[in-house]
């Protein structure tokens, strides 16, 4: 038995203990909630939110920018490390693509639920209606929908594409234990794979092909959602900046729900020779890193709201940063810039203690990031009406808390049914360093 | 007695297999098929597999996506359903651009897989090689050299005389169990 295959697949085979279980109850009755607000959200309509106008957006909007932010750096994390063919391990770009897709599921249920009338979100979709309407293809609804399938697709097929061959492995695993239902459940997946040298080469070809595609899409898809922003007339929004803004704010969120994941994991799969010190090193840097670029973001967005002629646009920034809105602004380049910048120090890199809590942190960071640009961006408007502020409902913090379990579950769920991390790739690896040291 | 469906043979390095795939092409067979762990590069190199086949699929379906996508939103919003907003022309080519993008790159990532799987054969619910003993191994640890009945200079003697000069961990014939 190959010691490299043996604790990944026994990770994915043994049965759960108590602190996987307790785990999946927890998570079980955060979908409860979930269940609960999408109801809500259903057969009340919009009107149990706190939106209203001028907050139209609100709570709905800073989740899914959020959700999308998370899942685009995960998906860019994982698909770097497909595209570097040599040095360091690549065997955590499994995970980072599960929790891409699992931040894409959770960020799909906003933009329908917030239509209002949900089970029309088809009509974004052009196909021959009775009706004879057809879709707007300006309007931002549209893109959303073809940016939102896209996103799910892709990234379910990247995720896909690097798992088939170790499906094939659990197959084989499974057989080899008598476990034939499971075998059989494996081998469907699998799609009948046989490890031919031929059928790799092709393999690594569009392997390699989807993550370099991955790149464009996810530059996209965080555009998209600050263009909905940007094609508006609110004057903090109007800004030719603003996608980069965020895209760029968005990096340090999947980074660090990446790094906290890592860390976790290794611990609770007893994985820590595949996710190791080096490993954990590069994404802490990773991290610090997209901190950094987020803190560039901040001080562009200073600057250029210093060479500001227009008064309005002028003053909207300075109510988000001087403002009322000060508290979320600040809090978010505390959490998202300043805070990751700890990872530049070794001894806290190799802690989960120090790295999970600023992982999430800086997540939360960005969210606050969100919250200043949707919430805190309408504090001034070229209508000087009165404006009655926004307050969340506890439907929208259900929603919230309800996709986060949902969230977590799913990465449960892969963690225990599929290989967690790429079996294959390490296998390769190791063989490759197995014959430099023969070689010295 | 059941048919042979061909020769197997099983190695335990990746080196190995690259020079049984190597030796096995100078000696002439051309039904072979070499089984791996991972991706083994030379050896698929030395077997003359091109991975470019996948590319052109992708990047054609991309193009055709994209050709669909935009005439799409031409027609729909040009003939179709003209809507004025604001004195803005029927044909804002600006305003397909987003979804004409994402239709690309959604057609070429799918046709990236499909094109890897049809090429590849796969999906497939049964192969002879599944039959040989231990091949669940070529998953995990073990590299194997496949040569099957139908190579037109096959027979039994020969095929194992030619694998175990290789020298293998072990030669068996595959047959149904």
């Amino acid at each position: 038995m190959s010691d490299v295959t043996a604790p990944v697949a026994e990770a994915a085979l043994r049965p759960g203990r108590w602190g996987f279980r307790l785990s999946l109850l927890l998570c079980m009755a955060g979908l409860l909630v979930l269940a609960v607000s999408v109801a809500a959200a259903l057969v009340g309509g919009v009107g149990v939110w706190g939106n209203n106008i001028p907050h139209v957006w609100g709570f709905d909007l800073i989740a899914y920018a959020w959700w999308i932010g998370i899942a685009n750096a995960a998906s860019l994390f994982a698909a770097i490390l497909v595209l570097r063919k040599h040095g360091l391990r690549t065997s955590v770009n499994r995970f980072a693509e599960a929790a891409a897709l699992a931040a894409i599921l959770a960020a799909a249920f906003y933009p329908i639920l917030h239509l209002g009338r949900a089970k029309l979100f088809l009509w974004t979709f052009p196909y021959p209606a009775y009706t004879g309407v057809w879709p707007q293809f300006g309007s931002p609804l549209v893109w959303d929908f073809w940016g939102i399938m896209s996103h799910v697709i892709v990234t379910t097929l990247f995720w896909y594409i690097g798992l088939i061959p170790d499906l094939a492995t659990m197959r084989d695993r499974a057989a080899g234990r008598g476990r034939m239902g499971l075998a059989h459940a494996y081998g469907l997946l699998a799609l009948g794979w046989r490890g031919s040298v031929t059928h790799w080469h092709r393999h690594q070809a569009a392997y390699r092909l989807v993550a370099a595609m991955v790149l464009p899409l996810l530059l996209w898809a965080q555009t998209v959602v600050a263009l909905e922003f940007a094609t508006t007339l609110v004057p903090a929004w109007h800004q030719a900046r603003l996608p980069l803004h965020v895209v760029v704010t968005g990096l340090p969120s999947g980074l660090g729900v990446v790094l906290a994941l890592a860390a976790v994991l290794r611990l609770a799969l007893s994985l820590e020779r595949f996710v190791d010190d080096e490993d954990m090193d590069l994404l802490g840097r990773l991290v610090a890193c997209a901190g950094l670029a987020a803190g560039l973001a901040y001080g562009h967005e200073l600057l250029v709201g210093f060479l500001e002629e227009d008064p309005l646009t002028r003053a909207a920034l300075m109510a988000r940063v001087t403002g009322e809105g000060a508290p979320a602004y600040w809090g978010a380049v505390a959490l998202c810039a300043a805070l990751p910048q700890l990872l530049w120090i070794d001894a806290l890199r190799h802690r989960a203690v120090a790295v999970v809590p600023i992982g999430l942190l800086a997540a939360a960071g960005v969210w606050l990031d969100r919250w200043s640009i949707v919430v805190d961006g309408l504090l001034r408007d070229h209508l000087p009406a009165r404006n009655v502020g926004y307050t969340p409902s506890p439907a929208e913090w259900g929603l919230l808390g309800g996709t986060i379990a949902l969230f977590a579950l799913v990465l449960l769920l892969f963690g225990r049914l599929v290989p967690a991390i790429s079996m294959f790739e390490t296998r390769h690896e190791e063989s490759e360093a197995e014959a430099e040291e023969e070689e010295r | 007695m059941s048919e042979a469906h061909g020769m197997i043979a099983e190695f335990d390095e990746p080196e190995a297999l690259t020079e049984a795939v190597r030796a096995a092409r100078r000696a002439g067979w051309e039904r072979i098929e070499a089984l791996s762990p991972f991706p083994v590069p030379e050896a698929a190199e030395a077997l003359g597999v091109s991975a470019a086949p996948v590319g052109y699929i992708a990047i054609g379906a991309g193009l055709v996506g994209a050709a669909l996508a935009a005439g799409a939103a031409y027609y729909i919003s040009v003939h179709l359903y003209p809507v004025n907003v604001g004195g803005r022309p029927p044909n804002a080519w600006p305003v397909f651009l987003p979804n004409t993008y994402l239709v690309a790159i959604l057609w070429a990532c799918a046709a990236a897989l499909v094109g890897m799987l049809v090429l590849n054969g796969l999906p497939r619910l049964n192969h002879p090689v599944f039959f040989a003993r231990g091949i669940q191994r070529a998953t995990e640890d073990r590299f194997f050299l496949f040569i099957s009945s139908e190579d037109p200079l096959y027979a039994p003697d020969a095929a194992r005389g030619f694998l175990r000069g290789l020298g293998p961990l072990r030669v068996t014939e595959v047959r149904e169990r």
